[in-house]
């Protein structure tokens, strides 16, 4: 997604939301926001490489709404892929981004579903 | 609590900050399901007591037998029947020591087979789980130095780490780890050990100066607002260490006195909650 003018106050605000999810859902480890096509926007990963997670994290949920339509069960909610290590979350932000989520084996799955609506809806809004 | 689960089978629901899921089999608590918490799975995997695969393969093979998880384990000498048995009552006083610092919102009693995985049995008298809870929870109270509010994320201290230096204990393990976006709950997970044994720790490299309140450093945040993880940002510049700007770490130190942030009331919705605990 290519940067335009103000991108940074936007950088800045997505961040904001990052963290404030983060500080509602226990066991987030670190979440990151990318392009549909796998560019990364902004992150707050920690040791992990947030282009790789960018990429990766929107071809998995390409992959899953198409499985999701082929098996016939509506509109794609989100991607969950649980490991013995912990959690990788993504939401689709719109049309245009995605929402990537890595926490560990406390993550709150339940509360994170329920919290992270908002902040998928208010980072919308700032990348339109 | 304690009159809510009297001879009950079953699970108490609790919600709150973090809230879980108490499993009882006649009134004996038999495991404590919280996201506040390490399990057991956690503190046997983290710490390499049990490989991945040899779990995997102990939790396919009871789920084909019907048979529980606990006995599995101990079937194929993965863990003496004695050591999980105490790691079982470690992790559950844990996870009741971490719901009784919380806040509890509400809790619903739901009578009925319960299935709890890693489980206890007998199990654990839960009069005997709050008391401990509570000895914890003043223990906590009266630490010199206090450690840090179970929200707040901790850094390393500049100078903290030094090349070649090595401290021992663990510690190096936990400065490693501790990079700002990390709370005693994260740091407890990741460490694969209790929070109350990883608060103290923690509350004891604090009073040594090694580690600080996140909030009293902005180098963290700096670093990812220019766009970069702290630590790798670190590595790059070849600073070792965040600079501390401005407020000395004490200064911004969480109160322990501070109502909002003392852990309050063992198990009891917050309308009923006792300010003195046990």
């Amino acid at each position: 997604m290519p940067k335009k003018k103000g991108a940074l106050v936007t950088d800045d605000a997505l961040l904001a939301e990052m963290e404030a999810l983060r500080e509602r859902v226990s066991g987030i480890t670190g979440s990151a926001v990318a392009s549909r096509d796998g560019l990364n926007i902004r992150e707050d990963t920690g040791d992990l490489d947030p282009d790789n997670l960018a990429a990766l994290a929107a071809t998995a949920l390409s992959l899953a709404q198409r499985l999701a339509s082929e098996a016939g069960q509506g509109t794609l909610r989100e991607t969950v892929t649980r490991s013995s290590g912990g959690y990788v979350v993504v939401y689709a932000v719109g049309a245009r981004a995605v929402l990537i989520l890595v926490g560990d084996e406390g993550l709150d799955i339940t509360r994170l579903h329920r919290e992270s609506r908002a902040t998928v809806e208010s980072m919308e809004k700032l990348l339109v | 609590m304690v009159c809510a689960v009297s001879g009950t089978s079953g699970v108490l629901r609790i919600t709150g900050d973090p809230g879980g899921t108490i499993h009882l089999a006649d009134g004996l608590v038999t495991a404590v399901e919280t996201t506040g918490a390490p399990g057991p799975e956690v503190l046997l995997l983290r710490s390499r007591r049990v490989t991945e695969s040899r779990w995997d393969a102990a939790f396919a093979a009871a789920a084909a037998r019907g048979r529980p998880l606990s006995a599995e384990l101990v079937a194929r000498e993965m863990v003496g029947a004695g050591e999980l048995e105490a790691l079982l009552l470690t992790a559950m006083a844990d996870a009741i020591f971490v719901l009784a610092s919380g806040t509890v919102d509400e809790y619903r009693a739901e009578p009925g087979p319960s299935d709890g995985g890693l489980a206890l049995e007998p199990g654990a008298d839960p009069a005997g789980l709050l008391a401990e809870a509570s000895r914890r929870i003043k223990v906590l109270m009266s630490v010199p130095s206090p450690p840090a509010d179970r929200r707040e994320r901790l850094v390393a201290a500049p100078g903290a780490v030094r090349p070649g230096v090595r401290l021992g204990a663990g510690q190096d393990e936990i400065l490693a780890l501790a990079d700002g976006r990390r709370t005693t709950r994260d740091l407890a997970f990741a460490l694969g050990r209790g929070v109350y044994a990883t608060t103290l720790r923690l509350a004891e490299m604090h009073a040594a100066g090694l580690l600080v309140p996140a909030s009293a450093s902005t180098a963290s945040r700096s670093a990812r607002q220019a766009g970069r993880p702290a630590a790798r940002a670190r590595q790059e510049s070849g600073d070792e260490l965040p600079r501390r700007k401005g407020l000395t770490g004490r200064a911004v130190l969480p109160r322990r006195a501070s109502a909002a942030r003392t852990p309050r009331g063992l198990l009891r919705p917050r309308s009923n909650r006792d300010d003195n605990p046990g």
